[in-house]
């Protein structure tokens, strides 16, 4: 749920990138993080494992400065991937206003996709709002390498309902601002 | 409506009030700092010594740490966990549940006794489950707030700033 704090005039939306491991979730971040100006950008805070893989979430907060008298902050997140850490998704996935779902490209990686996805949709339900409606954009990452599923594939098992979708290479950044502007716009259009 | 389509409006009034609250707080303690967060992580309003550090990632790590609390609570079999207590060597850090959708955290040092800060922060949590009741109850609307042109303002302004 997003906040309008009249008082100090703020609004605070919180975007979760979610998606199996490995996928990309956090090379999305890595890039914002490189590229939006220092004035509109706080530390990127990593909660990872030695092997730099996500343990808890990473952070980014972005400060989109004032618009009509208020001040704006987009909060990014990411998952962890792995399997075995579903409970920290639910918990960073709490209260979050849109969801940015990374899809894996690789032929052998749809069905880790596709578990993702059910899941994501079954952890929304859990906090009690309509999966159907909730602000989701799709990202096919990994677009470059050379097995890549064909994107009607990956449409027909992944996008049922239909959501925005971009063909990314998040750690070279193609698609990345793509995907981050529609899920703000989404956001944004639901306060 | 959906909750997912309702923002959380907090008004003048209110923000007034979470002020009063936080500061009567961490004076009634003696503690350091408090902070007011939504469970999703974001400062709501704060009040104590002003020299701390980038209070969004702060926000940001407790409300994590507090939905993974709650997280171990399930496996437990609990409801959920009403309070943390985390004791460092210099600082201690008390966080509580208000009605499941905000969580307040006061920062406090060795000169102040634990039982002080519980018993206050039980009153303080009170107060602010009725000022959230009051907040989730208006009835203003997004664009009574914000105006009607402000959705695509904030489209202009996402479409500068979000590039390579």
């Amino acid at each position: 749920m997003a906040i309008i704090n009249v008082g100090v005039r703020e609004i605070h939306c919180k975007i979760v990138y979610y998606g199996p491991g490995m996928c990309g979730k956090t090379s999305n971040l890595q890039y914002i993080h490189s590229q939006v100006p220092r004035e509109a950008k706080g530390d990127l805070l990593s909660i990872a494992t030695e092997t730099e893989r996500t343990l808890f979430f990473d952070f980014l907060p972005l400060d989109l400065g004032k618009v009509r008298g208020f001040s704006t902050r987009f909060h990014l997140y990411t998952v962890p991937g792995q399997v075995l850490y579903e409970r920290t998704r639910v918990a960073v996935l709490n209260g979050a206003d849109g969801v940015v779902f990374v899809a894996d490209s690789q032929r052998d990686k749809l069905q880790e996709d596709i578990k993702s996805l059910q899941e994501l949709a079954r952890n929304i339900t859990r906090q009690n709002k309509k999966f159907s409606e909730f602000p989701i954009v799709l990202q096919y990452n990994k677009r470059d390498i050379p097995n890549a599923l064909p994107v009607p594939v990956m449409d027909k098992y992944l996008n049922p309902l239909h959501w925005q979708r971009y063909d990314a290479v998040a750690t070279t950044g193609v698609g990345v601002f793509d995907t981050l502007k529609a899920i703000s716009k989404l956001v944004i259009s639901k306060l | 409506m959906d909750p997912q389509l309702t923002s959380l409006i907090v008004p003048p009034e209110e923000v007034a009030h979470i002020d009063e609250c936080l500061a009567r707080l961490v004076d009634d303690t003696g503690g350091n700092y408090a902070l007011l967060l939504d469970k999703s992580g974001q400062v709501i309003a704060s009040n104590g010594d002003g020299n701390r550090q980038d209070t969004t990632a702060l926000g940001a790590l407790i409300a994590g740490s507090f939905a993974s609390s709650q997280q171990i609570a399930k496996l437990l079999r609990e409801k959920d966990f009403r309070m943390l207590l985390q004791q460092g060597v210099r600082e201690n850090l008390f966080i509580a549940l208000i009605e499941d959708q905000w969580i307040l955290t006061i920062i406090f040092n060795k000169g102040t006794h634990i039982g002080l800060v519980k018993v206050l922060t039980k009153k303080a949590t009170e107060e602010l489950a009725s000022v959230l009741e009051r907040v989730r109850k208006q009835r203003q609307t997004r664009d009574e707030v914000l105006g009607s042109n402000f959705r695509t303002s904030m489209e202009d302004t996402i479409d500068l700033l979000f590039r390579d």
